[in-house]
């Protein structure tokens, strides 16, 4: 850690900042060159009119967002119960949420297409509403590692058993101490867990593709098939309008937190 | 998993996990158990489920009926190379991603005071996280292949050709690379909020102290962190195993890795054996328990050492 | 005369019984009408700019009035009768009605019992060697293999197999995707193959094995795939693709980088993709009525606007549906292009899956 410390933190930044925006700069660069010797904006304009992205960006944000809360409400009162009275269940947990990591996308779609089949109990596959709850369940089950790993970092870093005993002698009900204690005080953690949730619900397109939904994923798998600068551009936008989204997220939760 | 470490000791712990330190019937937390329903029903239904019926049929023979044949066709060269290509490139990346991401996480967080570089560095670690597969391949093709924009400034500008000398992308030190990308964002938005944790509380009291830097990081920096580290490692090690869609667009069928065979047999082409993804499924889901248990250990012991 | 099958239907909700048909017109207005009760269709793996799929697609909308659901466009062949497998059961839009397979497939989805038999109103005009006698799965066009080249990058194409090993095109090679699994590379190692003179099936095979071998000693092979993205930026500048991949990426990149689609001198292979219904299928009608389509004069030229050769070209060239200006876009052939058996396509495909690995892949030294 002291040999870190010598540096000026401005020089790791640059380092880092060049690690990682290079790559992106590259494609940029490859995505205006669609047009022979000059630079142009034609790959990009070409997106655009396309009504499909629109239709499928706007699709993966509501799935997206809907995946969060869903991921939110699951986990939340799993992780501080587990942390605070149910350690014995620890091991169990951890094994479900690593689970999805090594479990490929398709074999969760065929499952659902199997489970919830139209001669099924529950025929979620039937329908078009149906097909995005079975997709909501798919991308909540591929982010589950990074929500309970985020939240559970959060609960860790918090005193959870003085705060519930504080929130208990205040006369609040479990569902209200988990409400108005314990979530405000992860809630850095909850959000950076829906930051990853949301980056992976936006590339999603295996679950997506095999449900026939409409999905971003899907749109810019189609698009690389025959074309070369188009995708390129596709990446960057999508790539800084998930940048753009998530930093309003942030704003937004440090002004709510200001604020109440 | 019984707590001992708190059983008995005094704390705000104390009583109640001596409580549920038992595991007769009774004294099990049931109204907790019931908060915790809604998450293992889901992963129950829409996780376990789904995924036994393919585990499953690694004990199945092909006409149907119970068998342990299909181990054995696993203990071939070509499955234990791609196993350690696995095991090497999961277990390289999880730890360089893991040192540069807290590296990150105590720049950002204590060294640099502007909450704006932090907020935009939180965010783009949140979308660069989940940048993988074609796209990532083409974003590093774009700058280090052979025509990359880098590759060709270094030529003309230095005279020095990375390729001559023998880089090369699709290989196993471009692939790790390349992992690094979302690895590093992956360990810096895991890290991240503990290290904030760790400035406000603990800073001030240890300079009121009088603690040097190192004494500081011996004693109450790395020790507090130290869990949310090997949650990342962990985290970081099942991301690169279970990932396919990045090595496969880089490096094609020059670095083989477990996740591609089982795709080969699962997604039904020529090689299409249903049993052999079966059983490679499930020593994927072996390895992840194996490394949820050492981690499981090292972190209770590191917990107990806090106490 | 055509001759059709009884068939028993497992859908709910949608009354299916084959009826004995009639004439010629008669047959088709029931076959349209029923279809337009079903009211969708599910197709798999149909890329837009695969083949002209796009106006395909369109027009069998526009004539008939059904909702096409279109399921995973960059499926392979194998992960389509995967799902076909996985929503047994499932009358849901994710289960698909027709396939769209390399021809080595067919046999496949026939011996696992995937599909149902029908025969189109052209079915004579299929070649006898693309399609199964029971009118299980039917060839439907074919691609003709060949060189892909940048020609940005690559100053002096190559003009054939042997050219490849040349010094000129240190680390310009390489494949359209994995051999082990997908259906145009396994033909661009067995075309190698056949071009160095061995013997059709296992022999070739094993040739093409050895001559990738020796595209990656000379330090000519790129290990990643060739997409169109990656040829365009000169990662791979030649790669080898259907034609008619070659073609739509030139037209897409409208000269930058210019293109050349180089049908190999010696010997070259054509891939023939082969069409079938769902034995599972939710809407049978309306998968028939999609047959009738494709094979119709209508549904070939459609094809070929495509850049793909239609399975009934020699027959609509003599009978002149197809004129010779037609073909002007499509690179010439002649002796050079062999049509594989179906045999020595399966002996192939298993030879190069196994081995790929321990002679020219991660295994191989």
């Amino acid at each position: 850690m002291k040999f870190v410390l010598r540096y000026s933190p401005w020089t790791i930044f640059a380092i880092a900042a060049v690690f990682f925006l290079m790559p992106l700069f590259s494609t940029a660069e490859f995505s205006l060159s669609i047009r022979r010797g000059v630079y142009s904006l034609d790959a990009y304009e070409s997106v655009f009119l396309d009504p499909e992205f629109a239709a499928s960006f706007f699709y993966s944000l509501i799935i997206a967002v809907l995946t969060i809360i869903f991921g939110t409400i699951i986990v939340v009162p799993m992780a501080y119960y587990v942390r605070l009275r149910l350690q014995w269940l620890r091991p169990v947990v951890e094994i479900f949420v690593m689970l999805p990591m090594v479990v490929p996308p398709i074999v969760l779609v065929f499952g659902y297409l199997r489970l919830f089949s139209s001669s099924s109990v529950l025929p979620l596959a039937d329908s078009s509403a149906g097909a995005s709850i079975l997709l909501i369940c798919g991308c909540t089950t591929l982010s589950l590692p990074y929500l309970y790993r985020t939240i559970d970092t959060g609960l860790q870093t918090i005193d959870v058993q003085t705060l519930t005993d504080a929130a208990g002698i205040l006369g609040a009900r479990p569902f209200a101490t988990i409400r108005l204690v314990i979530f405000p005080n992860i809630l850095p953690s909850v959000m950076a867990g829906a930051f990853l949730t949301f980056a992976v619900v936006m590339g999603e397109f295996v679950i997506a593709s095999l449900l026939t939904r409409p999905a971003f994923g899907t749109y810019i798998q189609k698009i690389g098939m025959s074309k070369a600068y188009e995708p390129a551009a596709l990446t960057i936008l999508s790539f800084a309008i998930t940048w753009g989204a998530l930093a309003m997220m942030n704003v937004m939760t440090r002004f709510s937190r200001r604020a109440g | 998993m019984k707590p001992q470490s708190t059983h008995g000791k005094p704390g705000a712990s104390g009583i109640r996990a001596g409580l549920t330190g038992t595991s007769s019937l009774k004294s099990i937390d049931w109204p907790a158990l019931l908060a915790t329903a809604p998450f293992f029903m889901f992963a129950i239904v829409m996780m376990v489920m789904p995924t036994a019926a393919l585990l499953a049929t690694a004990f199945v023979d092909k006409q149907g009926g119970f068998t342990l044949a299909n181990f054995a066709e696993i203990v071939t060269p070509e499955v234990a190379d791609a196993f350690m290509a696995s095991a090497k490139i999961s277990a390289v990346t999880a730890v360089l991603g893991t040192v540069l991401g807290l590296v990150l996480a105590l720049t950002v967080g204590r060294r640099m005071t502007s909450q704006k570089v932090k907020a935009a560095v939180m965010s783009f670690c949140g979308v660069a996280s989940h940048f993988s597969g074609i796209p990532l391949a083409f974003a590093f093709i774009a700058t280090l292949g052979r025509l990359g924009l880098v590759t060709v400034f270094l030529r003309k500008a230095f005279g020095i050709d990375i390729y001559a000398a023998g880089f090369e992308l699709a290989s196993f030190s471009g692939l790790t690379l390349t992992y690094l990308f979302f690895q590093v964002p992956i360990a810096f938005t895991i890290i991240m909020p503990a290290v904030d944790r760790l400035s406000t509380q603990t800073r001030e009291a240890a300079e009121m102290l009088g603690a040097t830097a190192t004494q500081y990081w011996r004693f109450v920096g790395l020790p507090i962190l130290w869990p949310t580290i090997l949650g990342a490692l962990a985290l970081l090690f099942a991301n690169a195993f279970g990932g396919v869609a990045t090595a496969y667009a880089l490096t094609g069928t020059a670095v083989n890795v477990i996740p591609i065979l089982l795709y080969a047999q699962i997604r039904g082409d020529v090689l299409h054996n249903e049993q052999l993804g079966a059983v490679l499924a499930l020593l994927m889901v072996f390895v992840m328990t194996v490394t949820i248990s050492l981690y499981l250990m090292l972190r209770v012991r590191s917990e107990r050492w806090m106490k | 005369m055509i001759r059709k099958r009884m068939t028993a239907y497992l859908t709910v909700g949608v009354a299916c019984l084959a009826m004995p048909f009639g004439a010629h017109a008669d047959e088709m207005d029931d076959l349209v009408a029923a279809a337009k009760a079903e009211g969708q269709l599910t197709v798999i793996a149909l890329g837009h700019d695969w083949c002209g799929y796009a106006a395909l697609i369109q027009g069998f909308k526009d004539k008939y009035g059904l909702t096409v659901n279109e399921l995973s466009p960059t499926a392979g062949s194998g992960e389509e009768l995967a799902t076909i497998k996985a929503n047994i059961g499932n009358n849901g839009s994710q289960a698909p009605d027709v396939i769209d397979v390399g021809l080595v497939f067919g046999p496949i989805a026939q011996k696992e019992g995937l599909l149902q038999s029908y025969k189109v109103q052209t079915w004579d005009e299929i070649p006898a060697t693309a399609k199964d006698p029971e009118g299980q799965w039917y060839g439907d066009y074919y691609g003709v293999l060949s060189f892909v080249v940048n020609k940005d990058v690559i100053s002096k194409s190559p003009a054939d197999w042997a050219d490849l090993l040349g010094p000129a095109y240190r680390k310009s090679v390489s494949l359209p995707a994995d051999p082990r699994t997908a259906n145009n590379s396994i033909l661009s190692v067995y075309a190698a193959g056949l071009a160095a003179g061995a013997q059709p099936g296992a022999a070739a095979a094993r040739a093409g094995l050895e001559f990738y071998r020796q595209l990656k000693d000379s330090g000519n092979l790129v290990p990643g795939f060739g997409s169109a993205a990656s040829i365009a930026k000169g990662e791979t500048p030649i790669t080898t693709r259907w034609d008619s991949n070659g073609i739509t990426y030139a037209e897409n990149f409208k000269g930058n980088p210019p293109l050349d689609t180089i049908v190999p001198a010696s010997l070259t292979v054509a891939g023939v993709y082969a069409q079938a219904i769902s034995k599972y299928a939710p809407h049978p009608h309306a998968a028939k009525l999609w047959m009738e389509y494709l094979y119709s004069d209508e549904g070939q030229l459609g094809y070929l606007k495509g850049l793909c050769h239609p399975i009934r070209i020699d027959a609509m060239r003599k009978s002149g549906k197809i004129a010779d200006d037609m073909l002007t876009k499509l690179p010439a052939t002649g002796n050079n292009l062999v049509f594989p058996e179906l045999s020595h396509l399966v002996e192939a495909g298993e030879v190069i899956a196994k081995e790929w690995t321990s002679t020219v892949g991660a295994g191989s030294k």
